[in-house]
């Protein structure tokens, strides 16, 4: 296996100089003082006077930490990948790609990688202090893992979409503008209709919509399917506070949205396993990087061949009989 | 090497390459000139597999392009009329990304890199980041870049635009390098005699279709001095026809249904003396004109091109 040389390209500009180690340095600091300002802020002071570890302090930290890191995700991947492909146009550089052996899906597959690695990395470097919460328990590695793989598959998603449209408009710009418009409808949109929707359900049957019905609405949202993921690890812990606040106020369903904390009857059962939220937005995310990728790989495939089976085999012939000069 | 049949690329109703043909053997030079937009951009796009043609066929070495693009891609290095680099980038890094892109084992790509930078002459600058470079030396890069493979067939549009004399001088002993390692190479331009030093053969291309295609002698000879003399008359065109076959700037006369056309040699008052003459002889002439579109237009088109270009 070669490496795609795309990668080794854009990850060596990338990671030249002092820029990279500064990011990360900068970044993991930053955390670091929310993870502080938490625990200072909620200090807990025992009777006599000794200060006392409080493991829903912890867990705020990490909701915090981790909400936080999803905004991050969703508004800084449109932004690296949107002009990777009409960037490309736009200098004028994309035709002495494709006019080598390197498939155009090499290419997509590329830029993908590498406008999420570098959030991945961030995200990556950051899961130790996130796992500071360990410390305290309440979190277990499942959790941890089981979250990566989602701000994984989110990135993937993202990351796919800016190529999509990168490679549809001509224009970096646009491709942004279009890549933000649908991360805010992703975020907002679906909560709005979804809100429109259920209250005219209730107001005409008289009982809230289900979980079914929510999940219908909602998969393709990120914020739902995290909250799933805070909500299903947190061992009977409340609403949470902090930045993470930002779900419970967005969605005022939120205790039903998630399953509360009665997770083991709400969800719709699926191959035997329980169809929790985040798997449902896991598996939309899949789906559509999927069908995004193939798109983009179309899009720039130079000289687009629909040509039926019988008429390339008859001019491979005729090629063949065609004397080599 | 290269054969191009009946080629046609449309754009919507327009034609932008319209029936060409065209044939190029092994290790020789083909020149393909025209004025912008007569169809050089995208005939070479097609070649080089980035444009799919609307009809007829292009066969690089016995490959057929839209049977088999990779197996063209192989075989051909391409160099576009306009291209970009990126930025943070060294030569050296820039030649690595590439030979990355074509395959070429990690252990080789010092050797080949290094000799390609010697030969478009870079050496010196293979720590320059690309950014940096002159368009001559971006020019020169881009061109080495297109050997990587080491590809049978290249396809040059319009190198040596944008350049000053110095730069076209040094790509033109390039050229003759690459002639000289048995390459063979399709180089556009719009400017006639730009190319004429180079090529071995030479074709002119105006509005998307083949006008002439030849040796470079041949060319010149057909393009420096004939014009087409058209002449219609009242009636008895045979008469006309018998006086100007007794004229010696006359040649390559076709009689038609009402029209005569003919190859003329000669000055502007050799010409009106032939007018004279026919009038004279009581040949009821009643138009006497210079063919528009004639070999001597386009050429004429071509030159000043020139010479406006290097001004
Ligand atoms: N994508 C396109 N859409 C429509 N017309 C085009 C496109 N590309 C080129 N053309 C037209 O095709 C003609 C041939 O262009 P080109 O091959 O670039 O000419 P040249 O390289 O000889 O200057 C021009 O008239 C140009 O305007
Ligand atoms: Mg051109």
């Amino acid at each position: 296996m070669q490496v795609n040389p795309v990668i080794e390209k854009e990850l060596k500009i990338k990671m030249r100089g002092w820029k990279a180690p500064t990011l990360i340095t900068v970044y993991l600091g930053f955390l670091g003082l929310i993870v502080f300002l938490n625990f200072l802020g909620s200090k807990v002071i025992s009777p006599n006077n000794v200060t006392q570890f409080n493991p829903p302090i912890a867990l705020n930290s990490y909701y915090s930490l981790a909400t936080f890191q999803l905004l991050m995700l969703a508004f800084i991947t449109p932004a690296m990948t949107g002009g990777a492909i009409s960037g490309e146009r736009e200098r004028q550089t994309l035709d002495l790609l494709l006019c080598t052996n390197l498939s155009p899906f090499s290419v997509v597959i590329g830029k993908i990688f590498v406008s999420i690695a570098h959030v991945i990395l961030l995200i990556a470097a950051s899961l130790p202090i996130l796992g500071t919460v360990f410390l305290y328990g309440g979190i277990g590695i499942t959790d941890l893992l089981v979250l990566f793989a989602f701000y994984l598959a989110t990135a993937i998603m993202l990351g796919s979409m800016g190529i999509f449209y990168s490679s549809i408009f001509k224009r970096s710009s646009v491709s942004m503008i279009m890549s933000y418009i649908t991360v805010l409808f992703l975020l907002f949109g679906t909560i709005i209709i979804y809100g429109i929707w259920s209250s005219i359900f209730s107001n005409n049957t008289g009982i809230p919509p289900g979980i079914g019905h929510t999940m219908a609405f909602m998969f393709p949202n990120p914020i739902y399917g995290f909250g799933s993921i805070l909500y299903g690890s947190s061992y009977g812990a409340g609403i949470p506070g902090g930045l993470s606040g930002i779900i419970s106020t967005v969605i005022p369903m939120s205790g039903s949205v998630y399953g509360g904390n009665t997770p083991n009857t709400t969800f719709p059962m699926f191959l035997g396993i329980q169809f929790k939220p985040w798997m449902a937005n896991i598996t939309f995310d899949l789906i559509v990087s999927f069908l995004f990728i193939f798109v983009s790989t179309i899009r720039i495939q130079p000289a687009k061949r629909f040509r039926l089976r019988i008429r390339r085999k008859k001019s491979q012939l005729e090629a063949q009989i065609i004397p080599k000069n | 090497m290269l054969v191009i049949e009946n080629l046609v690329k449309r754009y919507g109703k327009f034609k932008a390459v319209d029936g060409l043909s065209l044939e190029i053997d092994k290790g020789h030079i083909y020149g393909f000139v025209g004025p912008n937009g007569a169809g050089k951009t995208t005939t070479m796009k097609i070649i080089a597999g980035l444009l799919k043609p609307t009809q007829g066929r292009v066969i690089v070495n016995g490959t057929d392009v839209s049977v088999d693009p990779r197996g063209v891609k192989r075989k051909i290095g391409y160099m576009p009329d306009f291209f970009g680099v990126y930025d943070d980038l060294k030569v050296t890094e820039y030649m690595n990304f590439y030979c990355g892109v074509y395959h070429i084992p990690r252990p080789e790509r010092r050797k080949i890199t290094g000799q390609l930078l010697d030969l478009v002459d870079l050496s010196v600058k293979k720590d320059a980041y690309v950014d940096s470079l002159s368009r001559g030396m971006k020019q020169r890069l881009c061109l080495a870049r297109s050997l990587i493979h080491n590809p049978e067939l290249l396809i040059l549009d319009e190198p040596a635009s944008g350049l000053d004399p110095r730069a076209r001088i040094e790509m033109k002993e390039i050229l003759k390098e690459l002639k000289g390692m048995g390459k063979t190479i399709l180089i556009s331009s719009h400017i006639l005699p730009e190319l004429a030093e180079v090529c071995s053969s030479i074709g002119i291309i105006e509005h998307g279709k083949m006008v002439v295609s030849g040796t470079v002698d041949e060319i010149l000879k057909k393009t420096a001095k004939k014009k087409t003399i058209r002449i219609r008359t009242l009636d008895n065109l045979e008469s006309a026809l018998k006086y100007i076959e007794e004229q010696p700037s006359m040649s390559g006369i076709s009689i038609n249904s009402d029209f005569i056309d003919a190859d003329f040699d000669g000055n502007s008052q050799i010409l009106s003396e032939i007018l004279k003459g026919m009038v004279m002889n009581g040949i009821p002439v009643t138009s006497f004109s210079e063919l528009e579109g004639s070999l001597e237009s386009v050429f004429m088109h071509l030159t000043e091109g020139g010479i406006q270009d290097a001004s």
